[in-house]
Order: structure tokens, then sequence, then C-alpha cells
């Protein structure tokens, strides 16, 4: 590694080659305004906000694209490189609409930030304010071309960090567009909403619609925790405001690098179904509301009444480590019942693992086994996808539909394993993911190959559900049935299959999935209410935090599960 | 020594920066220990005297052909001139309108509102012509620009202040808002 030295602001230091100016005079705790950069973005130098002088050159020079040379000396605040960086202010006010009262950014828009320290208190330039387009087309936000300062930081997301390629410029000069694919509406563009360009946008150009007004950065709480809608186990920032979850956004520091999909990012507060708030027991063959103890001693009795070995227990894979052990606990050793899960388990066999995400970056073949990354592990997929941007290969080897298929360079079906193998041989960093349920007889090929291996579970934490020896193979009919459901969904035929026992118990969140099937109900908290933890795609523990408290007769799984266990 | 004299008046705007102004509360009386307010659209005398004063200041945006000639009046008869608050600054809340026609916007207000039957738009040469919304330095020549929606009563103190103590008034840091 070659050391340059640089002089900022009159202080010496030594910085890495390749190092930019910004990064070497942040590393300094020298502060120079930015817009168009983010760090978690590639810089391009859009904006000119951070221009400095560099000693013997004519013009000013943008720090955040500038690299270090060596010996260079360099001052970021003169009067020069300050009324410069007035001047790019005064030029972006004079564009669209950046009249504050009326935005929902105000108080938190970087450019309103920039203007106050720069001190403008009116602007120079005339406001031609062009009238523009302001797109509703995405179902969860809103693009608001007036706001926009062209900063491009959305384009490099969707396409340096998701790899989508959707957004892109249309024109030159004042009349240039942030565009989706040739110019279609967002919403019928190939865009996939996983809203990384609205986390990263500075100003109000980007809205999401839920937590709009909502409250400013200074008025809410984040807590950081962890998104199990997959197993890949996102870490995310939930932002709350009064206990009411606002917006999810993703956490930059984790495996998933700030990226989040639409399933992790906007659905889970967007269900419109209505809750379960109270325990519920069946009477007269309607579901009333009761009391905790009520409802526990028709659980105790229920259970009471069913032989034993026929108290069974269903589980959700997507639960946290501490409530499956307490199921398990519970219902396999103490009422001696059997215990299993509401997703495919991988059959028995090898799970070929230890791949973490961040190998797909630098590896040069991905080869997808019967799974389909871009529909159920969207992360995941996009991560692919931005691996063949910096020159992987990617093969699919898979059967029927597969939306991965039409961006691999060779896609395979299923019984033509065997050949994709042949090439993995032949790269140097190959990284196999494969769906874990797959059949163990494809699974052992890829056991004995040379490759990093991801397997792909059906739910967040079947690696946990694996380790306690939990599989969906049918049980024997139930005589008491007890189903820890949460927000997931019971198949058809599981829905039939239940309805054989002649006493179900549900420990669920929605009125809708318990309604018609369960004799008594237990009030589950919601995902960001719950508090524990599970593993990851990475096969790493991770904590998941309470966002907000669960609304007050909502009791947390692992004690609901205790009290009964006192109860029988 | 006479005390030197001020006078304020509004143009298109919905009061909330005088409002503002009266939130000095006991330090009006520092200021009015300073200056004196001649006229205002708050105190019995609404118009700046012929004979003029130090400093006008002016709310709201120019809107229709009454506020150029208030901004006109005012302008003529002020050694300096504040802009204050952000419709007088930067056009206000009124420059959403500038995205529509003014026909089709007198038409939306007068006739096809929902609750409105028989509308008509009103029409005589007493009553002032809407035209383009614009900021006050779009008009007249503005010396000093005080934004906010609407400014705080500390940022108008200052300004206030520091004009009565013979500084140039310097808008920044916490006085500098635009909501």
């Amino acid at each position: 590694m070659t050391v340059l030295n640089v002089t900022i602001n009159g202080k010496t230091m030594e910085v890495a080659e390749g190092t930019t100016i910004l990064q070497a005079a942040n590393a300094a705790g020298i502060e120079i305004p930015t817009l168009c950069h983010h760090p978690a973005l590639k810089d391009i130098g859009a904006c000119r906000m951070c221009l400095v002088q560099i000693e013997n050159m004519a013009a000013l020079q943008p720090a955040c694209s500038y690299p270090v040379i060596d010996g260079i000396k360099v001052e970021t605040h003169t009067p020069r490189t300050l009324e410069m960086r007035k001047f790019v202010l005064e030029m972006l006010f004079s564009e669209r609409n950046h009249y504050c009262m009326f935005c929902e950014m105000s108080g938190d828009c970087e450019l309103q930030k920039q203007a106050y320290a720069h001190g403008l208190a009116h602007w120079t330039y005339p406001t031609p304010n062009p009238k523009l387009q302001v797109d509703a087309s995405r179902t969860y936000f809103i693009m608001d071309h007036n706001r926009c300062i062209l900063c491009r930081r959305c384009i490099r997301a969707c396409g340096d960090v998701v790899g989508n390629h959707t957004l892109g410029m249309m024109s030159r000069g004042a009349k240039t567009m942030v565009t989706a694919d040739m110019d279609e509406p967002f919403g019928d563009s190939t865009c996939v909403s996983c809203g990384t360009c609205l986390q990263v946008c500075p100003t109000g150009a980007l809205v999401d619609r839920r937590s709009a007004y909502g409250g400013r950065n200074k008025d809410v709480d984040t807590v950081n925790s962890a998104c199990t809608f997959c197993s890949i186990g996102c870490r995310v920032n939930v932002i709350t405001r009064n206990g009411r979850p606002l917006r999810v956004e993703g956490d930059w520091d984790g495996h998933n690098q700030g990226v989040l999909c639409l399933a992790g990012r906007f659905q889970p507060l967007e269900t419109g179904r209505r809750r379960v708030t109270t325990p519920m027991v069946k009477r007269d063959g309607a579901l009333e509301p009761a009391t905790w103890d009520e409802a526990l001693a028709a659980v105790a009795k229920g259970v009471q009444a069913a032989v034993p070995g026929k108290i069974h227990a269903w589980v959700t894979a997507a639960t946290l480590d501490q409530p499956m052990d307490a199921v398990v606990e519970t219902f396999r050793g103490k009422f001696g019942g059997d215990v299993k899960t509401l997703e495919a388990a991988p059959p028995p066999g090898e799970t070929p693992n230890g791949g973490a995400m961040k190998d797909i970056d630098t590896a040069d073949l991905v080869l997808v086994v019967d799974a389909d990354p871009l529909t159920e592990h969207r992360v995941l997929g996009y991560r692919i996808k931005r691996a063949a941007d910096n020159g992987a290969r990617i093969l699919v080897c898979a059967d029927g539909d597969n939306s991965m298929a039409d961006f691999a360079h060779e896609a395979f079906p299923l019984s033509k394993l065997d050949w994709a193998l042949a090439s993995v041989t032949t790269a140097e960093r190959p990284v196999v993911v494969y769906r874990a349920a797959m059949d163990p007889r494809l699974r052992a090929k890829l056991a004995v190959i040379k490759a990093v291996c991801i397997p792909l579970h059906a739910a967040a934490n079947a690696a946990r559900a694996i380790s306690l020896g939990l599989n969906n193979e049918a049980d024997g009919d139930a005589e008491a049935l007890y189903i820890l459901l949460e927000e997931q969904a019971l198949t058809p035929e599981q829905r039939e299959q239940a309805h054989k026992a002649p006493f179900v118990v549900m420990h669920a969140c929605y009125v809708d999935d318990v309604d018609g099937l369960a004799d008594v109900v237990l009030p589950a908290p919601l995902w960001y209410e719950r508090e524990g933890t599970f593993h990851n795609i990475e096969g790493k523990s991770e904590r998941v935090r309470p966002a907000a408290p669960p609304p007050e007769d909502i009791w947390s799984e692992t004690s609901v599960l205790q009290q009964l266990s006192l109860r029988v | 020594m006479a005390k030197p004299k001020i006078a304020t008046d509004w143009m298109g705007d919905c009061a909330g920066c005088h409002m503002s102004l009266l939130d000095m509360d006991e330090r009006l009386l520092t200021v009015l220990g300073k200056v004196e307010l001649t006229s205002s659209p708050i105190t019995d005398l609404k118009h700046p005297p012929e004979e003029g004063v130090a400093v006008g200041v002016l709310s709201g945006s120019i809107n229709n052909t009454s506020n150029v000639y208030v901004a006109r009046m005012m302008r003529k008869r002020s050694g300096c001139l504040i802009a204050m608050g952000d419709c007088a600054v930067l056009g206000g809340v009124l420059s959403m309108r500038n995205a529509f026609d003014i026909k089709e916007g007198l038409r939306r207000a007068y006739i096809d509102t929902e609750s409105t039957v028989d509308g008509f738009i009103p029409q005589s040469d007493e009553l002032a012509k809407p035209i383009r919304n614009r900021p006050l330095d779009q008009v007249v020549k503005v010396d000093y620009h005080l934004p906010g929606c609407p400014p705080s009563a500390d940022a108008i103190f200052h300004v206030l202040n520091e004009l009565a103590e013979g500084r140039e008034p310097v808008v920044e840091g916490e006085a500098l808002k635009y909501d």
C-alpha cells in the first residue's frame, strides 16, 4: 500500500493511495459541505458543493471525487470556496420549486441545511419554477420532480447498490430529468420498489407516503433491529414516533448494506388487517374476548382432555429462537407431543453453508440452484445482479419460471445440474446459492464441490428449527393442536388439516387468520414489538429489538408459553 | 435627538408575520423605546407618513395590483426596506398558485367551488387585479431579507434592534429559517 502525504488547512497527514480529499478531510475532522455525496454511493462530483482549493491549481476541485496526490496542499474554507458554494446553492434554488414552507422534508432536508449554513437569507437569481410532474404511480412512495436537485443519488443507489438500473437521466442542462427506463411512469417501469433511492434522497423529491409529515428526525426514535420476513435477516432501523412505526430503513452497516426489499421496507407496515388485541375463547360457536386467565384455563383444559402424545404444536419457522425453544420445551418436553414447522424444512442430509453476503461481491461466478432469489430472497437477488455488473458470471439451474433466469448468462433445467457444476469447477471464487429444502441428493453434489455455499431457507429462523430437529412432515391426527402463527399464514391444506383437530389454539396476530378455526386465540406481538434472537443467512446470531411496546393486553410469546406450561 | 421612525405594512400574507412581531412581548417596549412606530396594519394609522420613515417593513408577497401600490409607496417613503417573512422574501405559499392560470384559479374559487350557487367572478375598477405572485424584491429594491414562516420573534427583534442601534442586521444561525 502506497502512503501519500496530504496537507489540508495546514494539517499534514498520511493517507492510503486512492483516498479522496473528502475522505482525508473527514478523517481529520474537517467538515466539507456535500450534497450529492453519500457514504454508501460512488462519488461523481455532480453538485459542486465540496469544491476546494488546491495549491497551484487554477480551478477549484470537488473534494469528493478528487483522489489525493502525494504532497498535495488543500484549503477547504477560503473566501473563494465559500463564495463558490454559496453560488452553487443559489443556482440550485433558482432551478425548481425549493420553497421549504410547503415541503415534507423541511427540517431534515440537506439542501435546506446547507442554505442555512451558508446564510442564504434570500435567493439572488430568479426562480422560473417550471411546473414539473409529481409521479405517484408507485404504491409506497412518490417522486416530486419539482424538489429534485439532480444529485443522482437515487440513480447510483438503483444502479450501483441494488443493481437494478431502472433510474437514469434524460435531456441536458436545466431540462435534465430523472427518469425510469425509457421515461415510463415509475409504477409501470422495471422499478422493484425496494426504496433504496428513497432512503438516499437528500431533499423532498422522494417522499414516503406513510411517514410523510409523520415527524422530523428530531421527533422520532430509531431502533436497530432485523427483518424476519425471509432468511436473509437484513439489518433494519425501525423509525417510530410515540410508539407508532413510521417507516423502516436499511442499516448501511448490516450484511445487507442498507438495501431492503418491498416486503421488508413497506409491506409490513401496510397490512390493513385487523389485529388480534385480546385473548379470545370460543363460546357457543363464536370467538369472544376473554381475559388471559380464562384463555389460559381454556387451553389447559383442552390440552388435558387430549390423549398425551396427541397434543401437537405447529410453529412458524419465522419466529425467533426464544418462542421456538419455548414451544419445543412445552409441547415436546412437557406434553410429549410432536412439534413441526409450518414451512418446508430441508430433508435430512448435508446442507452445505458458511457463505456470507459479501462473498457474492467478490465472486467471479454465482450459481443459483433450485431457487428464485429475486422473488423470495430479493436482497440477495439484487446482490447477485450487482455481482453480474462487476463481471461475475451468473448461472441459474432451476425448473419452471424463474425471475433470476432473465439476468443469467446461462440457464439450465435442474436435471442439468452436473453441467452447471462443471462451470463452477473452472471458476476461481464461485458462490453457490441454493434452496435449502431441495432434494438431498442434489445437495450432496454441492457439498463436494469447491465453492462458497449459501442455503436459502423458507423462513427466517429455519436454521434454528433444523437444529431443534423440527420439520414440516405430517404428524398424526392431533386431539389438541397449538399453532404459533404470528403474522404468517396457513396454506389451504394446513388449514384443512387443522380443522380435523377437535381443539385448536392459535397464537396469532391477525383476526382473519384465526376466524372459523381456533377454539382459543392468544394474541401475539407484531414483528416490531418482539424481542429476541435468530440466525441470519450467514448463520450469525442477530438481535431483534422492540421498536414499540405491544398493546397493553398482549404478552410476549415466551411468557404466555411459560404460563401455559405452569397450568398444565 | 428624535427617535428614528419605523412603519410596517402587509401585502399578500396571512398576518402571521405581524403576529410574530407582537410575540416580541415585553421586548416591544425595548424596541419602542428606541424607535417611533408611525404606522402599521395593527395601529390606528395604516399608511407610512408622506415625510418618510427610516425603516419600512413589509410582509407578504406581491400578488395583486394593490400589493404593487403598497410596495412602491413603502419603498418611496422608507430609508431602508426590510422584507419580512417567507412571502415577502421568497414568494411564499401563494407562489403555489403560479403553477396555474389566474383565470382558471378565479373560476375554481368563485364559480366551480362545490358549495357555490350562481357564482361570479367579482369585477370592479375599485378592486385590485390579481397578478402572478412574486417576492417583494422582484418589484422594488429590498435592503434586508428576513425569511421565516413566520420569522421568530427573536429574529424580528434582532433585526429591528440591530437597525435601531445603527448596525447592519445579519440574519444567520437560529434566526435564519425558511418555514
